[in-house]
């Protein structure tokens, strides 16, 4: 249908006409129709009509055309909706206008002015929505403290602190939702007094969570006190201190001990009050916290919620932290009904340790066949020999993770009567059960088991063979090539599969030929393997056959396995062969090549990853990037930071900055640096930044001459974090900034520094 | 809680490949919030196959293409946590209500009911004994189809035998009146009356299958506890596919905590009997 006639469906009385109407309309890109079709009374056709317009963001005249519907059709609420949702998904420069809208007469349009500019994410905005808060209408400031908490804006911290005071609670709660967002810890010291006040309780305990940091603690805690306390919402506010803390500074038991100490009896009871019936969104907070607290009680309180799923994680893991004390109380909910509770108490159990909890493990092994594999695993972690036998009876057991999980806590306990019963049981006369005692003694490589170990490479069972097969390497004996090849030579592909990946680990000039003659082997998955091991040894004059395999095995696995393999031998040869696959139809051949290339480190291999770095497809974008990281060399930190600041894909773009960090050049370091500068990207970057070693601090440091103030702000974050001495002296720098906000942070930061440096001595 | 994955690493690359082969095949989505737990159902069939990474799964799921193996793989991703009286209002509704109208309208014609995602069998059968109880399956040609992507649930739906939680909302006169004791079991497992579970036709079916959905259309679907795994994406092709392949009026049941709010759907919410449905009209 031609636009006229879907612009005449636009007006038609049925909804349904209209929405079809609107959808091809947003297909073709037909703004004008599109802008008309925001006015609609149906709301799926404004939608799509708004998504429509989102798509093709910047036609010539359409922000002028939105304001003037927003000038001239604000009375509307469906219309004004519908452009207010194409400015804020647009990419266009709306801030100019908007600014100019918001100094305007119309209060109606100062509001939405200020809604706006709050979604756009650019701090420009900042200035004119501080000028807002002294608005005339007190709904413009409403809207203009929310812009600014969606901005992030942390030049709003001393003014939004200001209206905290003010006692009007029309302001008071979107300010405190603005500063929970902008996170300045600073702000905490006006935030406790609203804790008398038992309207905003609930919400200051919030920002708290949000922006505190130890100072928070005691206030919270004494908060338990109080009859009416939000207590799942202090719980979840001192999880949030300690998470915050912890991620900044690795203390985050700081907190817990500081909460432990300040919770009053009176506190404690509440808490425990509140378990049993919290919400389930609420419940692993509550649970974490009450964990931070020992004593029987608590542990008491915390087994009593083990079923449920929420917080099971919490409670496993504060439950742990009592140790052997909780061991009894754990034993007794190993009757639990639900075999997902009996399962947590197992891993708690194991994680534990105590030997006084083998018998009831032991106990479980006969008679719960949903928990073995657990089981198995907690007996291994406990270690009590007590536990052997029992195990022994499990090696027969017909699901393979079975008995890989009893295979592996036998083997964790050492015992010494093992040599003689696996000669033994690698005699019996269940397959399985030889099986698994191939791999034990293959594991240990018994003397008393070496023949019985080549004998299993002929057994009846091709599984017993095939567990041979891949022990007998293990073993220094000149018959472990001859047996390989005659395995490669008669077998059945599942055991010449399994051949072929032990070969690994024979000396590779002895393993070549038969890894060679693997390669034309009928099996897939027999070629897949031998193209792998020959990656994985390095043999460079694999690259021919594996160049052959990769451009034209009919299996596509074994394509990729060879393209790993020559990525493994590198030079240009394998480039040559690589680079075209890049443009390949089936995704995991590109995948591979480009992988592959990330492992050359010949310069022939950058270009085809640079053009990697500008498909089409951005999962190839984000392989281009992790193959560039592992990479590294000589354009590649340019590479990563021209796809931060350009691509379009949000993942490539966290991927992007993410491998610069990885990279830790002074190239990657500036850049990260200067994307702090974005308040979207902000966390990401310092997280990173953070993370890098002493020789990267120097390049670190050189942010706190950065021009802008988010930058400098936030490199004083990043040197805190990172805590060390050489970091914290650079820090001190900060302390002669030009803005009053990176001296604070600078101030803030080396005063938590020099408490945990007191904690550390203490301790 | 996660065992396996502590023994064998996913990396998020392998996750991402498996996750979306696993979505295209079934409508089963993993966030990225849960690799370990798609690493705790998968290690399995790695182990099993003698495998030592998960691309080799994802390999061997990709371009062997094995039927066998597919079905392996939704019988360790299905989730069969139900139980008997599960959502009931809906249950109620369908007696009270839709039933009734139908019989009205077609008094001849034969009522097929669809339970989409059946698992281990205890909302068909939940249906079965409500109409069983208001005396409809004697006055009216009705037509109860179970279907579910688990082969294991199914065999076990076939089996007819449950355990102690799956009778947790059931009144007990009628677990007392419809299940019987599993010699042996000291009173662990029930068997479910052989009238009552006669009456199911159970299959196997993939929702995201085209031609399983077809051959299966009904008036009155139950799908419940089922788009919760899914992507939007499936859910809107599913909900489409039903649509379009069911009779006006039309019934479609969702679990209480799913929505379709957010898709664009021609189903028109109703309350009918004091619970939610989707409606064709």
């Amino acid at each position: 249908m031609n636009e006229p006639a879907l612009t005449q469906k636009l007006t038609s009385p049925d909804e349904a006409d209209r929405y079809r109407a609107v959808q091809t309309l947003a297909n073709q890109g037909a703004v004008s129709e599109l802008i008309l079709a925001l006015r609609d009374e149906s709301w799926r056709v404004r939608r799509d009509a708004v998504n429509g317009l989102a798509r093709h963001p910047d036609p010539p005249g359409i922000i002028v055309t939105l304001l003037k519907m927003l000038r001239e059709q604000h009375q509307d609420i469906g219309a004004l909706n519908s452009v207010i949702a194409v400015m804020a998904a647009s990419n266009v420069d709306v801030i100019v206008p908007l600014v100019e809208l918001l100094a305007g007469d119309e209060a109606d349009l100062r509001i939405y002015a200020a809604l706006i500019l709050g979604h756009q994410q650019d701090l420009r905005a900042t200035p004119a929505l501080l000028n807002a808060l002294d608005d005339p209408d007190a709904n413009v400031r409403f809207h203009a403290i929310e812009a600014l908490g969606r901005l992030r804006a942390a030049g709003a911290v001393e003014q939004l602190g200001q209206l905290l005071a003010s006692g009007d609670f029309f302001l008071i709660f979107p300010a405190l939702e603005a500063l929970s967002r902008i996170g300045e810890a600073r702000v905490a010291s006006q935030v406790v007094p609203l804790l008398a006040d038992p309207l905003l309780r609930a919400a200051a305990v919030t920002t708290l969570g949000a922006v505190g940091q130890t100072e928070v603690v005691e206030p919270l805690a004494a908060l338990l006190d109080e009859p009416q306390a939000p207590v799942n919402e202090i719980a979840a506010a001192l999880t949030a201190v300690y998470d915050r803390y912890d991620s900044q500074f690795g203390e985050g038991t700081h907190i817990a001990d500081r909460t432990a100490q300040a919770i009053s009896e009176t506190g404690l009871t509440r808490l425990l009050d509140a378990l049993p019936n919290a919400p389930a969104a609420s419940l692993p907070d509550l649970a974490r916290v009450v964990g931070w607290l020992e004593g029987a009680t608590t542990a008491r309180a915390l087994a009593q919620i083990l079923s449920q799923p929420a917080a099971r994680r919490e409670v496993v893991e504060a439950l742990v932290r009592h140790g052997h004390h909780v061991t009894d109380l754990l034993i007794t909910h190993l009757q639990d009904p639900d075999a997902e509770t009996r399962q947590t108490v197992v891993l708690a159990l194991g994680r534990i340790g105590d030997p006084t909890a083998v018998p009831a493990l032991i106990k479980l092994l006969a008679f719960d066949s949903d928990l073995l594999v657990p089981t198995a695993g907690a007996l291994a972690q406990i270690g009590d020999r007590r536990a052997f036998e029992p195990l022994l009876e499990l090696l027969g057991h017909p699901h393979a993770v079975v008995r890989q999980a009893v295979i592996s806590a036998i083997n964790s306990l050492g015992h010494p009567e093992m040599p003689a019963r696996a000669a033994h049981l690698l005699q019996d006369e269940n397959p399985r059960v030889r099986e698994s005692a191939a791999r034990i003694a293959g594991y240990f490589g018994y003397d008393e088991c070496v023949d019985l170990l080549f004998a299993a490479c002929r057994d009846a069972d091709a599984a017993v063979r095939q567990a041979a097969v891949e022990n007998i390497v293990y073993l220094e004996d000149e018959r472990v090539v001859p047996t390989l090849t005659a395995v490669l030579g008669e077998d059945e592909a599942s055991v010449r599969q399994a051949a072929v990946r032990a070969l690994v680990f024979v000396e590779p000039r002895a393993a070549w030929p038969l890894l060679l003659a693997a390669l034309e082997d009928d099996a897939t998955w027999v070629r897949y393997f031998a193209a792998r091991v020959l990656g994985q040894i390095g043999f460079v004059e694999a690259w021919q056959p594996l160049a052959r395999l990769a451009q034209a095995d009919p299996a596509f696995q074994v394509r990729v396995a060879a393209m790993e393999g020559l990525g493994a031998l590198g030079g240009v040869t394998a480039v040559t062969v690589l680079a075209p696959f890049i443009e390949a139809e089936e995704p995991d051949l590109a995948r591979a090549a480009v992988t592959a290339l990330g492992q050359v480190a010949h310069p022939a291999a950058l270009p085809p990853l640079l053009s990697a770095l500008r498909h089409d497809r951005p999962e190839l974008r984000l392989h281009a990037i992790s193959a560039l990281e592992q990479r590294g060399g000589q354009g590649t930190a340019g590479a990563l930071q021209w796809t931060a600041a350009t691509d379009e894909d949000e993942s490539v773009v966290q991927a992007a900055l993410t491998a610069l960090a990885e990279l830790g050049t002074a190239a990657a370091v500036a850049a990260l640096v200067a994307f702090t500068a974005n308040p979207a990207r902000r966390e990401l970057c310092v997280a990173a930044l953070a993370g890098l070693g002493e020789t990267q601090i120097d390049w670190v440091a050189r942010g706190l001459a950065h021009e802008k103030t988010a930058v400098r702000r936030a490199v004083v974050d990043a040197l805190a974090r990172m805590k060390h001495p050489y970091a914290t002296e650079q820090l001190k720098q900060a302390l002669q900034d030009e803005d009053t906000a990176v001296r604070l942070a600078a101030e803030s930061a080396l005063a938590v520094l020099g408490g945990s440096s007191e904690l550390t001595i203490d301790n | 809680m996660h065992f396996f994955s502590e023994t064998l690493n996913l990396p998020d690359s392998a996750f991402k490949l498996l996750r979306d082969l696993i979505h295209q095949r079934t409508g089963i989505f993993f966030e990225p919030g849960k690799k370990e737990l798609l690493a705790d159902k998968l290690s399995p069939l790695v182990i099993e196959r003698g495998f030592a990474s998960f691309m080799d799964l994802y390999y061997l799921l990709k371009y062997d293409n094995n039927e066998a193996d597919w079905r392996q793989m939704i019988d360790a991703l299905s989730v069969q946590e139900t139980y008997f009286w599960r959502e009931f209002d809906q249950v109620q509704a369908l007696v009270d209500e839709v039933v009734p109208q139908w019989a009205s309208m077609h008094p001849r014609q034969t009522l097929r009911i669809w339970s989409a995602a059946c698992a281990s069998g205890e909302e068909p059968l939940s249906i079965a004994l409500a109409l069983n109880e208001a005396r409809w399956l004697e006055r009216l040609p009705i037509e109860i189809i179970a279907s579910d992507a688990s082969q294991k649930a199914l065999t076990k739906a076939r089996q007819g035998v449950y355990g102690g939680r799956s009778f947790r909302s059931l009144p007990p006169k009628l677990k007392e009146k419809y299940f019987t004791a599993v010699p042996g079991s000291n009173g662990r497992q029930w068997r479910i009356d052989e009238k009552i579970h006669g009456r199911i036709r159970w299959q196997l079916a993939n929702l995201v299958d085209e031609a399983d959905v077809a051959e299966l259309a009904a008036p009155v679907i139950f799908c419940r506890n089922v788009f919760i795994y899914f992507s939007p994406e499936s859910v809107q092709n599913t909900v489409q596919r039903f649509f379009a392949r069911m009779p006006t009026p039309g019934y479609l049941f969702i679990g209480a905590s799913e929505s379709l709010f957010r898709l664009t759907t021609d189903f028109a919410l109703r309350e009918i009997g004091g619970a939610f449905v989707y409606v064709k009209s």
